[in-house]
Formats: C-alpha cells, sequence, structure tokens
C-alpha cells in the first residue's frame, strides 16, 4: 500500500510536464500542422493584402459621339487622359456601347450629344442642359458611383475651362485635406493587422476543436478520463501548443510585415501580448464549446466554420460595423472579432494604449469568461 | 445498372442517417444568406463627424447645420483643440473632424479665401475616402449657394451631365454582395460536405468492400455525388428564394438559365471536394484543407468584397481558378443585368471546363490509388 | 466500509438514463487477485455498470467500493488505482511506444527515474526492446494489446478493468494475452474482464451473467456449469441470454 501512498501524495503538478509533452509532440510530428503553421504568415502578409484592395481602379469606359465636333473630340482625349479610365472603345455606336455594358465589358457609358459645341460657344446663362449624358453600371454600387464621380469632374473641369469660367469666384472656401495614421491611405496597413485576427481565429478555433473531436473519435479521450488526470489539465495542456502558434503567427506576421512593408507597430507590443492572450481564450473555449455539442468530426467542422465565417464577416473587419442595419449591429457587439480587431488595428495603426481601449478588452474578456465557463460545465456534464 | 442504384441508395442512407449533420447542412446556407446579404454593404451611414471651430461664427453654423442634416453624417462634439481631435480620432469615437479657421466667415467675405480642413481616421482608407467625400460634398453644395447668391444666375445645375444609373439605380449595395455570399457559401458547402466522403470510407476501411465489387470507378464516384448534389441543389433553391424574397434582389434574367449555372457551379464544387477527399489520408486533413484552405482564398479572391479589377495581374490569375469566381459574375449577369446566354459564354464555358477537369482528376487519382 | 480481502463490492447499484434502466439493482463482491469475468450480450448493461466502477459516470442509486474508495464520492481517489483497457483504446498511434508508456507513467506519478526502469523491464518482459522507437500505429494488433495491458498496469494498480480485451486477435495472442493476466492475478492484482469469447471464460475464477441489466447468474465457470447442466460456458451462456427481453 505504501507505493500507493507515495502516488497520491505526489503533487498533480508533474504529470502536467507529460501531458504538455504529449500534445507538442503530437502537434510536430503531425504531417500537415507545422507546414501550415510556417506558411500562414507568407500568405497573410505576402498575398491577401495585396488582394484585399477597395480601391477603384481601372473603370472601362466606352465613348460615344454623336457631336463630332473638335470639341467633343478634345473633351473625349481629356476623359481618356484622365488616368482614371481605360478606354475600351470611342468609336460605338449607341446600341453597341449599351451591348457592351450588358454583356460587362464595360463600366460605364460616356455619352456626347449634338449641340456640345454649340453648347460651348453659347455665352451668358444657359438654361438648356449640358448634350453630355453618362451611364454607369451600378450593379456594385459603389464602383459605379465613383465612376461617375470620376467623369463628372472631367466633364465639369473642361466645361469650365472652355468656357473661360476657371477664374475663382470672389468667396472661395478651400478645403484641406488630411489622414491621420495612413497618410498614403494604404489599404494594406489596414488590412494586415485584421488579417493576423482572422489567422489567430482561425487557428485557435478549428484546431483544438477538431483535435478534441477526434481524440473522442478515436476512444483515447476515454482513457485518459479513467485516469486521475484532471479535465481541466488536460484541456490547458490540450491547447498551449495552439496559444504558443498564435503567439508565433502575430509576431511572424507582425516582424514580416515590418521586413516586407516597412510597417512598424505603432502601439506596445505588450498590448498587443494581453489581447491576443484573450482571444485566444475566446476562441479556444469556443472551440472546445463545439466539440462538446458535436457528435463527430465532420459536425463539429461545419458548426465552427459557420461561426468563424460569421465572426469574420460581421466584424468590420472587411466592411464596416457602421454601414450593417441595427439588428445587425447588435449581433457585432457579441462578435469577439469585432473587439479583438478594433483593437489590433487602434494598437498598430494609432497607437492605442490600454487606456483607449480598455472598452474591447472588458468585452472580450467577458465574452471570454462566459464561453468558458459554459464549455468547462457542459465539458463535465458530458461524462 | 442495377448495382449502381443499390450504391446511389446506400449513400443516400448514409447521409440522412445522420440527421443532425444533414440539418446543420441545410440550415446553415439560409442563416448565412440572411446575416451576410444585409449585413455586408460598404455604404457608410451615422459617420461621425466633428467639428473645431466658433459657433458663433454665421458660416460655420451653416455649414454644421448642413452636416447635421446630411443622411450619411452625423455631427459629433464641438471641440476646442487639435489634440482632442487627434484624441477621438484615436479612440474610434469619431470618423473625421472638420475644422474652420478663425474668423472664417470674415476671411471668406473679406480676403475672399476660407479654409476648412478635414482630418480623417486614415487607418480605414476606404471610410476615410468615403467620408472625406461627404463633407466635401456637403462644403461645395454651400459653396454653390454663396456663389449663385453672389452671380446672379448661373445656374450651376446646367454644368452638371445628364447621369443615368444602369441596372441598380437605388445603389442597393445588396444586388453587388448577395451574388457574392450565394457564390462563397454555396462553394464551401458543397466543398467540404463532399470533402469528407471518401476518405471517410478510407478511414473506416469500408472502401475494399466497396472496390471489390465489379462497379466501375466512375461509377462509385457518381453514385457518391448524387446524394451530395441533391442536397446542394436543396440548397442553392432556399438560398435562392431568400435572395429573391427577403433581400429583394430581382431575377431580371431566365431562371433556366440560373439553374443551369448554378447546376454547372455546383458539380465544380462538388469536384473538388471530391478532389480533395481523394488526396487527403486523413479526414482532419480532408476538413482543414476545405475549411482552412479555401475559406480565406475564396472570400478574399474571388470579388466577393474585394474587386478582382483591382488586384495585381498575379493575384487575378489566381483568382481565375476560383470557381465562385465565375458563378459571381454569370449570377450579376443574369439576375441583376438580365443578361441572356451569350453575354456569359466564356465564363460559363470556363466553369464548365473546371467541373469536368476537376471530375476528370479525382477520377483518375481514385483509380490510381487502388 | 471495511472490506479487508475485497477488491470490489457492490451493493443495489442502479443506473438510469431517463426512463431507460441500463443496470438494474445488481450487487457483488470480487476478492483480491480474483479474475472475475463480466459476461452478458451486447447492451446488457455490462459498460455502463464498467464505467461507473471506473469511475466515469455516478450511479443512480446503490452504494460500492472500488479498491476501498467509494463509487459515490471518491471517484478521483479510484482512477488512481486502478488500470483500464479496452479493445477500442489501442494507445496513442502518432506517438512512439517509449512515449506512450512516459506519458502513461508520467500521468499516474512516476518519477522520470521510474520511468526509465518500467520501459526497459516493460519491453523485456514482452520482448519488444527493439520496437521501443516504433510508432504505435506501425505495430502489428496483437502487440498493441499486450502493450497496452502492460501501460494500464504501469503504476501497479490494484484492480485492471479490461473491456473486451483480446477483439480481433488470432487465438495465439489470446493465449499470450491470458499468460499475462494470470501473471498479473498471482502478484495480487483483481482482474476486471468483459468478453465475448467464452472459452476466455473458462480461464475466470468467477464470471457473472447480465441480460437486461440484471446478474442472471454468477459463480464459479464450475458451478456454473453444473447449475444449468451445460457441458460448456457457451451453452450456460445461450440458456441465460436466452431469456434478454431487450436487444
Amino acid at each position: 500500500m505504501g507505493q500507493y501512498k507515495k502516488i497520491q501524495d505526489k503533487t498533480l503538478t508533474a504529470m502536467w510536464k507529460y501531458l504538455l509533452k504529449k500534445e507538442f509532440r503530437q502537434f510536430l510530428r503531425d504531417p500537415g500542422m507545422p507546414r501550415m503553421v510556417m506558411m500562414f504568415p507568407f500568405l497573410i502578409i505576402l498575398v491577401f493584402p495585396y488582394a484585399a484592395n477597395m480601391e477603384v481602379r481601372n473603370i472601362k469606359l466606352a465613348m460615344v459621339d454623336n457631336d463630332r465636333s473638335d470639341q467633343s473630340s478634345l473633351l473625349m482625349e481629356k476623359c481618356a487622359s484622365s488616368g482614371y479610365f481605360e478606354v475600351k472603345s470611342v468609336s460605338a455606336s449607341p446600341e453597341e456601347a449599351q451591348r457592351m455594358m450588358d454583356d460587362g465589358r464595360i463600366d460605364a457609358i460616356l455619352t456626347i450629344d449634338t449641340g456640345f459645341g454649340k453648347y460651348l460657344e453659347g455665352s451668358g446663362p444657359m438654361q438648356d442642359a449640358m448634350p453630355v449624358g453618362i451611364k454607369v453600371n451600378t450593379v456594385n454600387g459603389t464602383r459605379g458611383n465613383i465612376g461617375s464621380q470620376y467623369l463628372n469632374a472631367c466633364i465639369s473641369g473642361f466645361v469650365m475651362s472652355e468656357k473661360g469660367m476657371d477664374s475663382a469666384p470672389s468667396s472661395q472656401v478651400e478645403i484641406r485635406e488630411s489622414y491621420l495614421y495612413n497618410q498614403f491611405m494604404d489599404y494594406k496597413l489596414f488590412m494586415i493587422p485584421a488579417l493576423i485576427v482572422i489567422a489567430i481565429t482561425m487557428m485557435c478555433g478549428f484546431l483544438p476543436a477538431l483535435n478534441i473531436v477526434s481524440e473522442k473519435e478515436k476512444g483515447t479521450i476515454e482513457q485518459i478520463n479513467v485516469t486521475p488526470v484532471s479535465k481541466t489539465a488536460f484541456i490547458v495542456c490540450k491547447m498551449v501548443p495552439y496559444i504558443a502558434v498564435a503567439y508565433f503567427m502575430v509576431f511572424s506576421c507582425l516582424l514580416l510585415a515590418k521586413i516586407v512593408f516597412g510597417y512598424g507597430c505603432a502601439g506596445s507590443i505588450f498590448s498587443i501580448i494581453i489581447f491576443t492572450f484573450a482571444h485566444i481564450l475566446v476562441m479556444s473555449s469556443f472551440g472546445l464549446l463545439v466539440s462538446n455539442y458535436s457528435e463527430n468530426a465532420q459536425q463539429a467542422m461545419f458548426i465552427i466554420w459557420f461561426f468563424s465565417m460569421v465572426f469574420m464577416l460581421m466584424s468590420g473587419i472587411f466592411t464596416p460595423i457602421e454601414s450593417m442595419p441595427e439588428w445587425a449591429r447588435a449581433i457585432t457587439y457579441a462578435n469577439p472579432l469585432t473587439y479583438y480587431a478594433d483593437a489590433m488595428r487602434g494598437i498598430c495603426l494609432k497607437g492605442s494604449t490600454l487606456a483607449d481601449t480598455w472598452f474591447d478588452l472588458v468585452c472580450l474578456l467577458g465574452i471570454g469568461g462566459l464561453t468558458t465557463t459554459w464549455a468547462v460545465l457542459s465539458y463535465h456534464k458530458t461524462n | 445498372m442495377k448495382e449502381i442504384f443499390a450504391f446511389i441508395l446506400k449513400e443516400f442512407r448514409h447521409i440522412f442517417r445522420d440527421r443532425r449533420t444533414t440539418l446543420i447542412v441545410l440550415v446553415m446556407p439560409v442563416v448565412q444568406i440572411v446575416l451576410f446579404g444585409f449585413a455586408i454593404s460598404t455604404e457608410v451611414h451615422n459617420a461621425v463627424i466633428d467639428v473645431v471651430g466658433d459657433m458663433s461664427d454665421p458660416e460655420v453654423r451653416k455649414i454644421v447645420e448642413r452636416i447635421d442634416n446630411n443622411e450619411y453624417l452625423e455631427t459629433g462634439e464641438f471641440l476646442h483643440s487639435m489634440s482632442d481631435v487627434e484624441t477621438r480620432l484615436r479612440k474610434g469615437k469619431a470618423k473625421a473632424a472638420v475644422c474652420f479657421e478663425n474668423n472664417f466667415e470674415d476671411r471668406l467675405h473679406a480676403d475672399g479665401r476660407g479654409v476648412v480642413s478635414i482630418i480623417s481616421d486614415g487607418a480605414d482608407p476606404n471610410t476615410a475616402q468615403i467620408v472625406t467625400n461627404y463633407v466635401k460634398g456637403v462644403i461645395q453644395s454651400e459653396q454653390t449657394e454663396i456663389n449663385s447668391s453672389m452671380t446672379a444666375a448661373t445656374g450651376s445645375v446646367s454644368m452638371r451631365p445628364n447621369v443615368q444609373l444602369m441596372y441598380n439605380p437605388a445603389m442597393n449595395s445588396s444586388y453587388n454582395f448577395v451574388p457574392g455570399v450565394m457564390g462563397l457559401v454555396l462553394m464551401l458547402i458543397c466543398t467540404m460536405m463532399t470533402s469528407v466522403s471518401i476518405v471517410k470510407e478510407k478511414e473506416l476501411g469500408t472502401m475494399e468492400l466497396v472496390l471489390v465489387s465489379p462497379v466501375k470507378p466512375f461509377w462509385i464516384i457518381l453514385s457518391k455525388l448524387i446524394p451530395y448534389l441533391v442536397l446542394s441543389i436543396v440548397n442553392f433553391v432556399s438560398v435562392l428564394l431568400l435572395a429573391v424574397y427577403v433581400m429583394g434582389v430581382p431575377i431580371n434574367g431566365s431562371i433556366a438559365l440560373l439553374s443551369l449555372v448554378s447546376v454547372v457551379f455546383v458539380g465544380s464544387s462538388l469536384g473538388l471536394g471530391l478532389l480533395v477527399s481523394v488526396i487527403s489520408s486523413t479526414q482532419q486533413t480532408a476538413m482543414l484543407l476545405c475549411g482552412m484552405g479555401l475559406t480565406m482564398p475564396t472570400m478574399m479572391l474571388s470579388g466577393i468584397i474585394f474587386p478582382c479589377e483591382s488586384m495585381p495581374v498575379a493575384l487575378q490569375i489566381f483568382s481565375d481558378i476560383i470557381p465562385a469566381k465565375w458563378f459571381i459574375i454569370m449570377v450579376k449577369k443574369i439576375m441583376i443585368q438580365g443578361a441572356g446566354f451569350q453575354a456569359i459564354i466564356k465564363e460559363f464555358c470556363v466553369l464548365s471546363g473546371m467541373m469536368v477537369l476537376l471530375l476528370w482528376v479525382s477520377i483518375r487519382k481514385f483509380k490510381t490509388r487502388l | 466500509m471495511d472490506n479487508g480481502n475485497k477488491s470490489v463490492v457492490i451493493r443495489n447499484l442502479v443506473k438510469k438514463f431517463g426512463d431507460f434502466t441500463a443496470v438494474d439493482n445488481i450487487s457483488f463482491e470480487v476478492a483480491k487477485g480474483e479474475i472475475f469475468g463480466f459476461l452478458g450480450a451486447n447492451g446488457a448493461g455490462k459498460t455502463t455498470a464498467m464505467r461507473i466502477l471506473c469511475g466515469l459516470s455516478r450511479p443512480s442509486s446503490g452504494e460500492g467500493t472500488v479498491a476501498g474508495y467509494s463509487i459515490n464520492r471518491e471517484q478521483e481517489k479510484i482512477k488512481r488505482h486502478i488500470g483500464y483497457m479496452s479493445q477500442k483504446f489501442s494507445l496513442y498511434p502518432d506517438l512512439k511506444v517509449f512515449e506512450n508508456i512516459e506519458l502513461f507513467g508520467g500521468i499516474y506519478g512516476l518519477t522520470d527515474k521510474q520511468i526509465a526502469k518500467k520501459t526497459d523491464d516493460m519491453l523485456k518482459a514482452l520482448s519488444m526492446e527493439k520496437a521501443r522507437d516504433m510508432f504505435v500505429r506501425d505495430m502489428p494488433l496483437g502487440w498493441k494489446q499486450k502493450l497496452a495491458f502492460s501501460i494500464a498496469m504501469v503504476h501497479d494498480p490494484q484492480i485492471v478493468f479490461l473491456d473486451e480485451p483480446t477483439g480481433g486477435v488470432d487465438p495465439v495472442t489470446r493465449r499470450n494475452f491470458w499468460e499475462m493476466i494470470y501473471k498479473a492475478a498471482s502478484d495480487g492484482v483483481t482482474v476486471f474482464v468483459t468478453t465475448h469469447y467464452m472459452d476466455e471464460a473458462e480461464y475466470c475464477d468467477r464470471v457473472s451473467v447480465m441480460v437486461d441489466g440484471r446478474i442472471e447468474a454468477i459463480g464459479s465457470p464450475a458451478s456454473l456449469k453444473e447449475q444449468y447442466g451445460a457441458s460448456d460456458m457457451d451453452g450456460v451462456f445461450t440458456k441465460i441470454a436466452g431469456r434478454a427481453e431487450r436487444e
């Protein structure tokens, strides 16, 4: 009996070492995992930022000239040389141009009607409408809108200068624009912190959940359950490699961004560490929660995927929260990514401090506390 | 032929016996379409604009009132110093600030020049630009009013060309995003469903049973695909109904053509899933490949949120291999522009080619793995 | 409860899942060093009962002790003093042999030194010295099961629970396996084993047969054969299990 007594007395801390060893061995031995972890930062920094670009460029334009005057060709030249447009046709008939738009080959049509030359020559107050028409494809509203704005600017500029109206009126409001934090308006800079957020979400949501479900399916979790290992210790040890991976991703991404683009982080690394930890807590407990309620790996996968999509698309990462309807905004308040992405962008771009972002942190920790408690409770109940 | 029906029946039983998974697969796209269809929009509403300036100045007050009345803008706080502006922007409490110089009205009328600066939170360049343009528009309309009051009747109305908004005159952003979300959700669900089909049997060892039967690999694969095809078509129909009746996206083109395009799209997605299933050794790998490996590229590169036209050429070429991209282009043309078949010939051929290629490669791989 | 030489004492154990009574008021005792066979058709309630004894699940009512600890209140203590091996479980396939030994040794609180010694002894006893660095997934099934049994014994438990340990292996390996069981029992370890093979039931000191959640018969194989007038355990089992009302 003496030996049993000894085992019993021995503090349980010793077993942590062995559980951790097991998790790391399994993680490193996985055929795909380490490679995926190494590749992710490169994808996130070197590929996706180039795709994430809302800038409207290369608006494809067709011009229809019904006036055939010197002025109309001058206007067409001006539009073509403005640099905003990719001119696809300058001599189409109105029908042809319309067909091109229907087929999706052009985004906008500029039509100069007869009488444009006369319109310009006419002096004094004019009540006639300008004989110029713009047609834009607004299936993508932003693109259409910007296209028409560019065209508008070209035309009014041309008309003004032709009519000698570019001398400023006596009272002119001068507008100066400036953009803080991102003076070159580089969309990459804006997306990189958010892409890091997405990577961490996927890593810490998908992988631990699948790992636990697969131990459940293989039956190895049952074997652990009959040993004195507490469930909490088992789960915590399972999380450790993923936590390590998450931090590796954050720092390698930041480092790569610095090396490749020269983007430094404006805020403190310490705040990033804290926020990342809170987010790992949320995502991994969420993954555990899902694995508790799933019957098999496929279900777990679907559910996690479903929520990752919702988390990503309703967090203000890709499209602003302000543009969502009221009820959708309510959902974003329950979304951990809203807070993590907001904080990461604030810290990296604006140099926000913990004092600036405390609200994000409180919400993130609140959600984390909720999911962790729920996950632990449901985990105990399932056995 | 009889064996094939037996196989198809077996696959149906397999899939529908797991009621919960079937339910998940059918409910998921419905919820996602509703959520994303409404939530994804790049229009900016209720952007908070702070003001720095002397509110007793009548000209300043006029402009601020105009900002307040603008449907997209909202006045925030009235601040006194630039450092306050900076703090509010840093905390994300405001999107931009308009700063009027001192004695704005006097300068405007006496010197003929008044300076307004718009300082915006450039962290998000897209929103910053949109908000700045809104504010500029507001100031310019005030300018027009000043001008017209000064130079009698040189109406700037006639200075504007006649603008015609095609296909989406109300500028609904759902017209742009709903087809995108449809493509994204359908493609990923189809792929993820199929990706476990073959690898699961490999893991369980039941593949041998199937392989010793006299049925050809082609038919085995086909019988596996049919139940998923049925599920996917159900999904497509429910997603389409939602898009039309809930999101208000019209079907201006032919429904028959739309259905044809969708079947080809679903087919190529299933082919992709099948390929993943054939090449992976474990279920876990297959699911990670689809869930993590496909989600990000599809979301980023297929033109759902970020237009493909703005990407570097290398990425545009890469985006060409994602089936969802072609589907989305075609859906927009058929549903919104009401285009006929000849307008989508190119896209249709590409997608059909993908489907044939993916299925062919999976069958080849499947054979060589035996 | 003081039960001097009893390893397992169970009184009026009941386990209900909603309306369904999986284990219906069973009582039995197992002596130290005994090989106790736990028989029953699929769904008879064996697994449920065994899970309660291992501390994996709580009884709805009833009392009992395993290795001297209450199955109601001291489940964590029970876990420290039992070993468990099931046919489903075949160790961690992506860990090497010695790593599996190290893991379970470590979990049960052995020191690194003890683990090193155990590993050497165990591999020697199994004649698997060469397989030390092999991945468990690459081992033949028979080896895996012998190794799993040894690992279940790594912390010298008082009782070892074996859940259909010999499923799917050849007769020679099964014989070897039973030799290991005898060896363990002769060292004073109580062996609690469920099985489908009736010839294995003959090897047990005592067996119990569960039908519809109740223990219908209990005793040594010889006495049961006599009682039911059968020539072998197969006959005994067929006669008793034939009364089952549920599948």
